[in-house]
């Protein structure tokens, strides 16, 4: 079984390095081709071990080699596949493969087409490490990994020039690209510290050796640890007050939104979370902080949603929202349910992007979903794949969304949080509206898309092929519920509902009802023409538009006073105090030579009288410093 | 093998001699093949050398003046090994990718007599040879920047010899009342540092001794506030100058931290931990503010420079195996990564003549390798893992967090500052629109770059993802150095610190 771990494991870096081969090279459809086939390679290995794992519950490691030996510190290439990273391989390799073969339809007139497929076996390399490692150091070379081939793929056209917020709201890919870098950065340096803590204090940074240990730690100790864990988790996952970066992440290709900044790289903050169960689990006030802010985040995601008219930024904000509802989940101590809706809303969230990324295709690249309408006429297939994820998110029975979805908010209400059910409950059906506002705008309605001329046609079958088993998923996944529980609770801990039977089946129906309002709202409203323009004068409308402000807060309070602040360090503090002091010293020396030159000056008379001026110097230390007095 | 310490110190300048008789043309091609013979003579010290033993290996003790206790006395360890090997790597690389036409012969002697001095200075044990190796060294480098450098070039060779030398000068009053010192303690006059290692010197006067060391590598590292030479230095130099200054020559004073503070002054070590890290944290932060500010490429990676070495202090006086150890692969790998900096920003200004950021833009889509070059190293420079940067950092950051999680905080906001100068530099020059005319039809790297250039990326991703070769042998001789200054302590400070710098399980 090692041998398909190493398999899964190194196949999108072989085809990552293929295809690097041909970077600046022009188009080779070989580069799509060759990397595609070895993520399925990928795919099946990870499947085998999937089935593997199900039938012996036997956990594969492979130890490579020592990576860092130093003192008593011993960092490993050690991997391991056991029930949650087998689960995140599956989730990650399958996502990764149908966008492989969905990228090359979509990217099929660039120019940078094989350095796109280059950077996006990376990532997926990348993130296999992250969830396969089996200690905190590989985890977090797969975490910086991941943050690489994201701003990479952000930055992927980086010829464009930067514009001003109101004309881009990114501003220019390769701002929204380091934006997500120095972003990630901040909350990396908490979880590093989290990894010194960890290691000073248990002298292992292994999976295993650490949760063995978090016993015997004092509890002052574990809280710390969760926390900076968690903060580092916060960056990955965009979790408020570090999540600006992902809808500006939005300038990147479509198929990166589809497969980086929905599927799996902002879950890792989640993975992380499930992964180290063992420490929250014993700090449940950090998990009670970790879900409300999960909650708050869902609700204050999903109303940035309802009023953008951006199509990929709100699909982002979508799963800004969605990421809070698996912190939730994560908090509370249902780790085994964060990690299905993870699963599920991967599957249904990427199918989302693709279906966004042929309906950018059709267009001519416009997101402006009030430019749109009446699209399914030209695109029926990409209509009822949006449709069914949106269904999906929506959380509408039998799709997988409802599932899982509404197991979180189970959750909530059953460890009495009504407050978090509340927002949750509230957060599904902003949910449901904003989904099928985006889907009524789109594809019904009005055929706004003539004024501007354009002329959409439907995408490529192969592309549409590559979203038919997300849909598929999207469909089915919820079924799986209970397999999935009894497999990923061999090492998670089981959540035991305290509630049963009628208080159960009222709560499902009043999601149910509050996410068909929501969706039943949208289409009445968007099919009578929608709000009347008078709307977008008022200053709510205002403050979600322009995203509660934020990225114009942080640029005023940080971006700009660091700017200035880095100008007078510069120019204030080192050139004129630092350096000018160092001048003066040097100067006074040169100055006090030029004037000492006279007494050196070759005339004799002179020269005698500063004799004399000496001598009586010399008295008159002698008198002063005399041990006689 | 016996005398394979002085063949390394003493070909080069030797060669470089012969160098005056070679013809011009050839002189590029002689140059070249005594530095490779030379990095393939390190590259043995290290097959040689025995990684498990934690002392002085190869060592070479010849009485010069044996009355005052001046011998010339040589030998290596797991510090200095890797240093050496860096100095002849980055000088053979630097003489590839060099490319001066004015008065090239001087250029490449001169190169090679500066390559002895810092072999001379890595495997001295003698505090004379060290101090003459140490002082050599500013000669080469003042006629190179005095020679070759840019418009303010006599300025900035006077001010980077004077502030250097005056630093110096006040190590050398150190070292000559340190073998007094030595001389009251046990009867005889030495100079040999692996003697005065285990000298136990009162408290007093290993703080004025402390400082008076201190003082004259702080101005070679540069530390704040001692720095502003550098910039100078590095804006008037030539490429082969700061890339030599940046990879080796600042690393002596880092070195000399760990070779003469710490074993020597450990109890002042420990009682001054507090205002040096203080110091080394400005300097991390402030200079990769000032980094932030610049206009001109080559400041930027100046000032990084000076920032980065704000961790290696702080991995140096962390006191445990993993910040010292990581502190001194971290000089390794910095050495690398500003090395090929330097390189880069050289390759451009050769296109361009100017180091502007102004002047630059969309370079990636008319240079992509040099584009993808750049990327990598500067990947590795803000210290993403399985680049050579990671490690240096990681280690050194977790070593100081024992002593104190305020100064790993301070200090690891170096990893978010880092990144938000270089990436701002990569977006100014690489990303953008292609607008300046002048960069539509810049020719990408020629090979004698790419040489140069590959072989230090491939160092990069070599040494990060497999860096115990070079972390194994650093960790014996780090360790015993730990042991001897353990067993030295007098306050109880000190012993409390060495005593407790371990991994503790703390049970509940």
């Amino acid at each position: 079984m090692e041998k398909y771990l190493l398999i899964a494991l190194f196949s999108p870096l072989v085809g990552s390095l293929f295809a690097a081969l041909f970077g600046a090279k022009p188009k080779r459809l070989l580069t799509g081709i060759v990397t595609s086939a070895l993520l399925f390679v990928s795919l099946i290995s990870s499947l085998i071990l999937l089935v593997h794992i199900a039938s012996s519950d036997d956990i594969v490691r492979v130890k490579l080699f020592d990576w860092i030996t130093v003192g008593s510190l011993n960092i490993p290439f050690g991997f391991v596949a056991d029930q949650v990273s087998v689960i995140m391989m599956v989730t990650v390799t399958t996502v990764s493969a149908l966008v492989h073969v969905y990228s090359i339809g979509y990217m099929e007139h660039d120019k940078g087409f094989n350095r796109f497929f280059s950077y996006l076996s990376a990532f997926v390399f990348s993130m296999m490490v992250l969830v396969m490692s089996d200690n905190f150091a590989g985890l977090f070379i797969g975490w910086e990994g991941v943050g690489l081939c994201s701003w990479l793929l952000i930055g992927f056209w980086y010829h464009k020039k930067d514009e001003t917020r109101d004309i881009n709201p990114s501003i220019s890919p390769s701002w929204a690209a380091n934006e997500a870098f120095i972003m990630n950065r901040i909350a990396d340096l908490g979880m590093l510290l989290g990894l010194f803590l960890i290691y000073w204090h248990v002298g292992s940074l292994q999976y295993d050796v650490v949760f063995a240990h978090v016993d015997l730690l004092n509890i002052g100790l574990v809280t710390l640890i969760g926390i900076f864990l968690f903060i580092g988790a916060m960056g990955k996952s965009a979790q408020f007050p570090l999540h600006t970066w992902l809808a500006d992440a939005m300038e990147g290709p479509t198929p990166v939104s589809a497969l980086i900044h929905a599927a799996t790289m902002v879950t890792a903050g989640v993975y992380l979370v499930v992964r180290a169960f063992p420490i929250y689990s014993q700090i449940p006030d950090i998990g009670f902080f970790i879900a409300s802010l999960g909650a708050f985040v869902a609700v204050f995601a999903a109303s940035m949603a309802l009023v953008n008219t951006d199509l990929k930024r709100i699909i982002a904000y979508s799963t800004l929202s969605q990421l809070g509802y698996m912190f939730v989940a994560g908090g509370l101590g249902a780790y085994w349910i964060a990690l299905f809706h993870l699963m599920t809303h991967a599957f249904f969230k990427a199918l989302l992007f693709l279906g966004a990324g042929n309906v950018m295709h059709a267009m001519n690249d416009e997101l402006n979903i009030f430019k749109m309408g009446g699209l399914h006429k030209v695109m029926k297939y990409t209509a009822i794949l949006m449709i069914i994820a949106s269904l999906a998110l929506a959380g509408i029975y039998p799709f997988a969304g409802f599932f899982s979805k509404d197991k979180i908010l189970e959750v909530a209400f059953d460890s009495q949080h009504y407050i978090l059910w509340f927002m949750l409950w509230l957060g599904a059906g902003m949910t449901a509206f904003y989904s099928f506002r985006l889907i009524m705008l789109v594809f019904f309605g009005e055929e706004r898309y003539k004024k501007y001329g354009f002329h959409p046609h439907e995408a490529h079958w192969y592309m549409l092929l590559a979203m038919a088993p997300l849909a598929i998923l999207a469909i089915i996944a919820g079924f799986f519920e209970e397999s999935f529980e009894h497999f990923v609770t061999k090492i998670l801990p089981e959540y035991h509902f305290h509630v049963h039977g009628i208080v159960t089946v009222a709560l499902i129906g009043v999601t149910t009802l509050i996410a068909l309002s929501g969706i039943a709202f949208a289409i009445y409203k968007y099919s009578k023409g929608g709000f009347s323009e008078k709307w977008k004068e008022h200053p709510i409308y205002k403050l979600l538009y322009n995203q509660y402000y934020i990225p114009i807060i942080y640029e005023k309070v940080f971006t700009e006073p660091y700017k200035e602040l880095s100008k007078i360090a510069w120019k204030e503090l080192d050139l004129r105090v630092v350096d000018a002091t160092v001048d003066f010293i040097a100067n006074v020396v040169y100055k006090s030579g030029f004037a000492g030159r006279v007494v050196q000056s070759g005339n004799l008379s002179k020269m005698l009288r500063w004799m004399v001026i000496g001598l009586l110097v010399l008295i008159v230390l002698v008198i002063v410093y005399s041990p006689v007095r | 093998m016996d005398h394979i310490l002085s063949l390394l110190v003493f070909f080069p300048a030797l060669a470089g001699m012969l160098g005056f008789i070679v013809k011009k043309e050839n002189i590029k091609v002689y140059g070249i093949t005594v530095a490779t013979i030379e990095f393939v003579l390190s590259l043995i010290l290290w097959l040689v050398f025995d990684p498990s033993n934690g002392g002085f290996q190869f060592v070479e003790f010849i009485p010069l003046i044996p009355n005052y206790g001046i011998n010339y006395y040589l030998g290596v360890d797991g510090i200095s090994l890797f240093i050496i090997i860096l100095s002849t790597f980055i000088t053979l690389v630097g003489l590839i990718s060099l490319n001066i036409e004015k008065n090239l012969k001087n250029m490449i002697i001169s190169l090679l007599f500066l390559e002895m001095t810092m072999v001379g200075v890595f495997v001295a044990l003698d505090a004379v040879v060290f101090y003459i190796f140490w002082e050599l060294s500013l000669v080469p480098m003042l006629y190179i920047i005095g020679y070759w450098g840019g418009e303010l070039r006599v300025y900035a060779a006077i001010k980077f010899f004077l502030y250097t030398f005056f630093g110096s000068l006040i190590m050398l009053v150190g070292m000559l009342f340190l073998a007094y010192l030595y001389y009251l303690a046990t009867g005889t006059i030495s100079f040999a540092i692996p003697d005065w290692h285990r000298l136990i010197l009162p408290y007093d006067y290993q703080i004025w001794l402390f400082l008076a060391f201190f003082l004259g590598m702080a101005i070679k590292v540069p530390m704040f506030p001692f720095h502003t030479w550098l910039p100078y230095a590095h804006g008037q130099a030539p490429t082969i100058g700061s890339v030599i200054l940046a990879a080796v020559l600042l690393k002596m004073g880092t070195y000399g931290f760990v070779r003469f503070l710490l074993p020597i002054f450990p109890d002042a070590s420990v009682a001054l931990i507090a205002p040096i890290a203080f110091l080394s944290i400005v300097m991390v932060i402030y200079t990769a503010m000032v980094a932030y500010a610049q206009e001109d490429m080559k400041q930027v990676i100046a000032y990084s420079s000076i920032s980065h070495m704000g961790v290696i202090v702080l991995g140096t006086f962390a006191m445990n195996v993993e910040g010292i150890a990581g502190s001194i692969f971290l000089m390794i790998s910095h050495g690398i990564v500003s090395g090929a900096l330097f390189m880069l920003v050289g390759n451009i200004y050769d296109r361009r003549h100017t180091k502007l950021l102004s002047e630059f833009g969309g370079l990636a889509s008319v240079m992509p390798k040099y584009a993808t070059i750049f990327g990598i190293v500067l990947m590795a420079s803000v210290g993403l893992p399985l680049t050579i940067g990671f490690v240096g950092e990681f280690l050194s950051l977790m070593g100081i967090y024992k002593i104190s999680a305020a100064y790993a905080f301070l200090g690891g906001t170096g990893i978010i500052l880092g990144a938000a100068y270089m990436l701002r530099v990569y977006k100014l020059a690489f990303f953008g629109p292609l607008t300046n005319e002048k960069n539509k039809n810049l020719p990408d790297l020629n090979w004698k770059e790419l040489t140069s250039l590959v072989s230090l990326v491939a160092v990069i991703i070599w040494l990060g993802v497999n860096p115990n070769p070079v972390l194994k042998p650093i960790n014996a001789s780090v360790e015993s150095m730990l042991q001897l200054m353990e067993k030295k302590a007098i306050t109880k400070e000190a012993k409390d610190i060495f005593a407790h710098n371990k991994v503790e399980l703390e049970a509940k």
